[in-house]
């Protein structure tokens, strides 16, 4: 969708009193989320749901999506938009996840993990496949020389007026880690917020544990949808939209989306505890 | 930095759109307060005609920000908008009937501090970000908030949450059976995501026009109050569920007329069945 | 055991609906030019190639997939929550979704074409009425398909999201998979099929989309025609394959291990994956390139 005109030229530089703001925000929103719910149950949760925020804003990094070029063959990775794309694997990471939820924290966010990595691992699978076989197409990366991990030389594979073409083996282990990571995150926020709910509910609706659960499922469920997105749509921003994953140079912007998405998932998870702490 | 590519000529300026939008979709999910008061669910459609008003100054948002080119896609931008619109919205049904206030309020501030972390800490610079996303935020919790109250008649947290569900003639009160429950606040949120981008993200383009644009935004809202009012007969008395769809069909009977008509007035030709022109330097 | 063998089965079934899904949504979005491949057909009038194409941009394919499963499976959900039986229920949801998805289509062309005036790019009254049906029909088969799959997964496996919620979680994932497979195959050998074959489009050839078909003006429907050969089946079992071997693994696994064992055998798949990709990369340096030897430069 690049009719709308030139994309904006943020450079790879971080803004240094901007991310020292963020990171005083971020103490600001724990420290008050401790001071409005003490310790405990509530206040772990918002810690889990910061990390589950890092691990999605770290893992769309490495998803490699090429946009609209790459539906051309003009441009290598995967041809889609990346938040949408982290979204789909990060919530069938979710999906796996919540049916797990009763087996324990750690087995539930593996899970999840698993069910993104295996819809990034199909899914890059038959993008190589579509390529190979129906366009007679080899991959080709157009930042790298070489492929980081098999070593491939990737120049000489690359059609004349394009900037590369398909899934470079690196591209496709990154997307494979981006899904584990989106699954896994999405998973940790659900579970921590499904708990809290769990809890709190009860109390606050007057009803049996058991009576509620389809709210807490339903709440939880879409706040993690809700912060997944935000998520993603700011790394999104972060890389201008299209990365070809980990030997990207766009790559080593990470550090600040981790910092915006840390910032932002403290403040979407303290809103989204308090509403049943307050 | 940035190069705006397209400057908005002429029309309604932007900040009118704003003040219209955000008192006509206040006052308008304030009127199925009147539900309440007359101790009938008939007044729900007004929820939902305050998620078109919001909608049509949502579409003119997304344009305002999008046209500074943001490096991703348009639907995006209405996915964060649901994404921090969703959290401040719920938030908000607690304070009863200060709800809508408290959401627009709530929403500000998410919106000013995601527009901080985009525009300054990932260093995108672009003028409207932050206005922007503080608008994408509030449009987002009261398209939420229109649509929950015309599926439930209320904006409150204990209605929203429970339902009833009648069997075998009984009515049985359920929580399953309700706006969260049964997680219709996902289809509100995916509605609400379609349809304050696709107004943008359809009409973008040289000859973009902006009273094609918004009467396309209030046919997108109208839309979606058809398959909201369909929804909500599970959930409210089913003579106030006709009056919400009749409302919805006629506003969008109207609207897409309209739509087409301006489509009509604006394209280069209306053909039917015939080969591709010729132009020049073909 | 009889547990396990109806779990096996309710797999066997949701990944059976989940690729004639997949396969009719990429068909779908490839007859209305939906996605990432729509950037050329907005380009060509642009570079003076007016042309007959469909030009469906409602969204990106995840989110507008997202749309029309979750409105199905809302709608079902309310019918369901009425009382009224779930096949009907199911039906309905979707037909009335179907009507959205129609209604956005014919917006999306009619605000897409009208903004190319400058270029004289004319709205094509058939082509909104032939191609929006076609594509209805199509979105109708993916989205009961996979509407039919979250109510198995919700109502016979009893997994815990209400039924609007996966259909959201599921759409997204459908279009994600359609998308990403099957938009290379329509973008570059369908719409720039008078370039060289086994090569990226140049980046100067952007716009110069074929207009002409074996006999006239070439429309959307013989996009469809030509995406149903590869894409969209390619499509389809992508996401056939992503949602049977999720459940599968789930459904037989999950109490091997305390859980572990559904990790396990997902970490296996992965790797198995993995193998098969790398095995196609290196299928294809071997066999196709390499192209820029110096000598043979300039294609």
């Amino acid at each position: 969708m690049s009719a709308v005109g030139a994309k904006p030229q943020a450079g790879g530089a971080m803004d240094v009193p901007a991310t020292i703001a963020g990171i005083i925000l971020l103490l600001v929103i724990i420290g008050a989320t401790y001071f409005l719910v003490g310790p405990g149950l509530m206040f772990m949760a918002l810690i889990g749901i910061i990390i589950g925020g890092l691990a999605i804003a770290f893992g769309v990094h490495f998803v490699p999506v090429g946009g609209a070029p790459a539906a051309m063959g003009q441009a290598p990775g995967i041809a889609t938009g990346v938040a949408m794309l982290a979204a789909g694997a990060g919530l069938a990471g979710l999906f796996g996840g919540a049916w797990a939820a009763e087996q324990g924290l750690i087995v539930a966010v593996v899970t999840g993990a698993v069910g993104g990595g295996l819809l990034m691992a199909i899914t890059c699978m038959f993008v190589t496949f579509i390529y190979v076989y129906g366009m007679g197409i080899p991959c080709a990366s157009g930042k790298v020389a070489k492929d980081p991990i098999t070593g491939d030389t990737q120049t000489e594979f690359k059609s004349q007026g394009t900037e590369g073409h398909g899934l470079p083996f690196v591209s496709y282990v990154g997307g494979v880690i981006g899904g584990l990571l989106g699954g896994g995150g999405g998973t940790l926020i659900y579970i921590m917020l499904l708990d809290v709910y769990k809890e709190a509910l009860p109390g606050m609706m007057g009803a049996l544990p058991a009576q509620i659960m389809p709210v807490a499922v339903s709440m939880a469920g879409i706040f993690a949808v809700g912060m997944f997105l935000v998520n993603a749509v700011l790394t999104a921003y972060n890389i201008t939209g299209t990365i070809e994953g980990p030997h990207d140079p766009k790559f080593k912007r990470f550090p600040r989306a981790l910092v915006a998405s840390a910032v932002a998932s403290a403040l979407c998870g303290m809103v989204a505890i308090l509403i049943v702490a307050m | 930095m940035t190069v705006k590519v397209e400057v908005i000529e002429g029309g309604v300026p932007h900040n009118t759109i704003l003040a219209a939008g955000l008192v006509a979709s206040l006052v308008l999910i304030y009127l199925t307060y009147a539900n309440v008061m007359s101790g009938t669910q008939l007044f729900s459609f007004f929820g939902g005609l305050g998620a078109v008003a919001a909608l049509v100054w949502g579409s003119h948002a997304i344009k305002h920000l999008c046209s500074y080119g943001i490096g991703t896609g348009v639907p995006s931008a209405g996915m964060m908008a649901f994404g921090s619109g969703v959290i401040a919205m719920l938030f908000a049904t607690k304070y009863g009937v200060a709800a809508p206030i408290v959401a627009v309020v709530l929403a500000a501030v998410i919106g000013a501090i995601l527009g901080f972390l985009s525009n300054n800490v990932l260093n995108m610079r672009i003028p409207v970000m932050i206005q922007s996303l503080i608008e994408m935020a509030i449009i987002g919790a009261l398209v939420l908030m229109g649509f929950a109250a015309m599926m439930t008649g209320s904006f409150e947290f204990s209605p929203l949450t429970s339902g009833s569900i009648s069997i075998l003639g009984l009515s049985l009160p359920s929580y399953q059976a309700s706006f969260i429950g049964g997680s219709l606040i996902a289809v509100a949120f995916m509605l609400g995501g379609i349809a304050i981008q696709h107004p943008f993200n359809a009409c973008l383009g040289p000859n973009w026009t902006q009273d094609r644009m918004l009467m396309l935004a209030a046919e997108c809202g109208f839309l979606s109050m058809i398959a909201v009012s369909v929804m909500s007969m599970a959930l409210i008395n089913i003579v106030a569920a006709v009056v919400s769809l009749i409302v919805s069909l006629v506003g969008w009977y109207y609207t897409y007329v309209k739509y087409i008509e301006l489509s009509k007035r604006d394209a280069a030709g209306w053909l039917d069945s015939k080969p591709i022109p010729d132009v020049e330097g073909q | 055991m009889e547990s396990i063998a109806f779990g096996i089965g309710i797999t066997a079934l949701a990944g059976a609906l989940a690729t004639v899904a997949g396969a009719a949504e990429n068909t779908e979005s490839d007859i209305g030019s939906q996605g990432d491949p729509n950037s050329q057909v907005q380009l060509a009038p642009q570079m003076g190639f007016l042309h007959r194409i469909f030009n469906k941009a409602i969204a990106g394919e995840p989110p507008a997939y997202g749309l029309w499963i979750c409105l199905g499976a809302g709608i079902a959900w309310a019918f369901m929550a009425m009382q009224i039986n779930p096949v009907l229920a199911l039906v309905l949801g979707s037909a009335l979704a179907v009507f959205i998805q129609g209604v956005y289509a014919t917006t999306a062309y009619l605000g897409r074409t009208a903004s190319l005036a400058k270029f004289g790019q004319p709205v094509f009254v058939d082509v909104l009425k032939s191609m929006t049906t076609v594509t209805m029909a199509h979105a109708f088969v993916a989205i009961f398909t996979t509407v039919t799959m979250c109510h198995l997964i919700n109502a016979a496996l009893g997994h815990p999201f209400p039924l609007p919620l996966l259909g959201l979680v599921w759409g997204i994932a459908l279009g994600a998979a359609g998308s990403a497979t099957g938009n290379p195959f329509y973008g570059k050998e369908r719409q720039y099929q008078s370039q060289k074959f086994g090569a990226g489009v140049p980046i100067s050839a952007s716009g110069n989309i074929v207009r002409y078909a074996e006999a006239g003006e070439r429309n959307s429907l013989d996009n469809g025609w030509f995406s149903a050969k590869l894409g969209g089946p390619a499509s389809g079992l992508c996401f056939g394959l992503i949602v049977f071997l999720e459940i599968w693994r789930t459904v037989l696994f999950e109490h091997m291990g305390a859980g572990w064992g559904a990790i396990i055998v997902g970490v296996i798949i992965i790797l198995i994956f993995t193998v098969i990709d790398r095995y196609i990369e290196v299928w294809a340096r071997k066999n196709y390139g390499p192209y820029a030897k110096p000598t043979e430069e300039g294609s």
